[in-house]
């Protein structure tokens, strides 16, 4: 069965993380073609993977990555607020429960039906870290195919401003209001799916496992 | 009222849209806004199929869609084979560069001009396990749809399905149940899916002819279809299978 896994660098989930770099080195350069820098000709990791960045990833029994997602603080330097602040027409939402999601990664290794199980463990587990943690909201920039589906998971998108056509694709920046009304807006579109959660360092509030 | 103003209040509008009726007072509104005349939010099946589910709301003249049925339309349509071809929205004037256009396909443009529809944008949502839509804009005939409204059409577009998939529940009546194959079968249905026979199947995976022959028997029950090539749809509708994990292994 698979777990997530909610981790900083600090976390001492070193195995996991290294796993998790390479399965992005495999996902976002090698699949998605994305100019991003490799360390040692196999880690996707930049200058955004520091100390303030929090990943939640989905492992099976073995520990080998399923997907994964990184959550940067609005307040440190992220990807919205420093590469593409353009997407938003009004000021970047920044603050101290506003957290991004990128990365967003499904590993190549899996097939069209275990993709979409781990996107959902995913997406649950997202939505879990943010009702354990306070998070108010996410934001995010995403490829308009992307985008289109994140909309379909049933939870409350807002536009931050219109797409922009950039050299990846068309972009677009969107946020994520987080309420407890969220988990069952996830179950009618069938996307909730808690599996067991081990958090490093140890979540303050009930819910670790749920 | 700027840009990114009318699809915000799109988006405002829609949340609490229960009904298709909300849905088409959110998209007439919001086409007010953008001085656009039509809307057309639709699944991709035939209505003139009394059997048909799925939604379709347009303010579009009466007269199209009575000949779009008479015609069967819904599925062959020139528009919406294109929206096949694509996952961000497109301006008609760009269907010639993603499908092969017939003498039927020109002639249902023709028409549309001549019942007053001019230039569109379409966006197309796909989403696996979910009947292929599209939701289009488009201006009167004569007229060229704004190129400045590509973008706010594109959102709009998207987040009008969203509440019409909230609308009509996820279940459209060819959805299965979650976890329909157990991942045996879903071997078996992939490779049986890339063209092997079950002999090949059995060495492929190392089991049993018999064995495989069960797998699928069992995997046509659940989905309730007699032939391994239904079979195969059905896996790829749901999105238990992808394109990709067909085409290229």
């Amino acid at each position: 069965m698979a777990h997530l896994l909610s981790t900083d660098l600090q976390g001492g989930s070193d195995a996991a993380l290294r796993a998790m770099f390479a399965a992005r080195k495999r996902v976002f350069i090698d699949l998605l073609k994305w100019d991003l820098p490799c360390l040692e000709g196999q880690f996707e990791i930049d200058a955004f993977d520091n100390e303030n960045a929090h990943y939640l990833i989905v492992a099976d029994q073995g520990g080998g990555h399923l997907g994964s997602a990184r959550l940067l603080p609005t307040l440190c330097p992220h990807i919205l607020g420093n590469i593409f602040p353009h997407l938003s027409s009004k000021p970047v939402p920044r603050g101290p429960n506003i957290l991004e999601i990128t990365r967003f990664c499904l590993d190549r290794g899996l097939r069209a039906a275990e993709r979409r199980t781990v996107r959902n463990q995913l997406i649950t587990g997202i939505v879990d870290y943010a009702l354990a943690e306070d998070v108010e909201r996410y934001t995010g920039v995403a490829e308009i195919g992307w985008l289109q589906q994140i909309l379909s998971f049933g939870w409350d998108c807002r536009p931050l401003g219109m797409p922009i056509v950039e050299t990846s694709g068309a972009l677009g920046a969107l946020e994520i209001r987080i309420s407890p009304e969220t988990p069952a807006k996830l179950l009618a579109a069938g996307i909730w799916s808690p599996i067991p959660t081990l958090a490093f360092p140890e979540r303050r509030a009930a819910g670790a496992n749920g | 009222m700027p840009r990114l103003a009318i699809a915000e209040a799109f988006v405002d509008d829609v949340r609490s849209a229960i009904t298709g009726d909300d849905l088409f007072a959110a998209l007439a509104r919001c086409c007010g806004e953008m001085k656009v005349r039509y809307f057309a939010l639709t699944h991709h099946v035939d209505f003139s199929n009394p059997m048909a589910t799925g939604l379709r709301l347009h303010n579009y003249p009466a007269s199209w869609q009575n000949w779009f049925d008479e015609n069967q339309l819904g599925r062959s349509d020139p528009i919406h084979r294109a929206s096949q071809r694509s996952n961000v929205g497109f301006p008609w004037s760009a269907v010639p560069r993603l499908i092969r256009m017939t003498p039927a396909d020109k002639s249902v443009l023709g028409q549309a001009r001549l019942v007053g529809i001019g230039d569109g944008f379409t966006v197309p949502a796909h989403v696996p396990g979910e009947m292929n839509g599209s939701c289009s804009f488009a201006v009167d005939a004569g007229e060229t749809f704004p190129l400045e409204l590509y973008n706010v059409a594109q959102l709009v577009g998207g987040f009008s399905f969203d509440a019409a998939r909230r609308i009509t529940g996820t279940a459209d009546g060819w959805a299965s149940p979650n976890q329909t194959l157990t991942a045996r079968q879903l071997d078996c249905v992939l490779w049986a899916a890339r063209g092997k026979t079950d002999y090949e199947i059995s060495v492929i995976l190392n089991i049993s002819h018999e064995t495989v022959i069960q797998h699928l028997k069992h995997a046509r029950e659940r989905y309730g279809v007699r032939k391994r090539a239904m079979l195969a749809v059905r896996a790829l509708y749901d999105g238990l299978i992808s394109f990709a994990d067909i085409l290229r292994y």
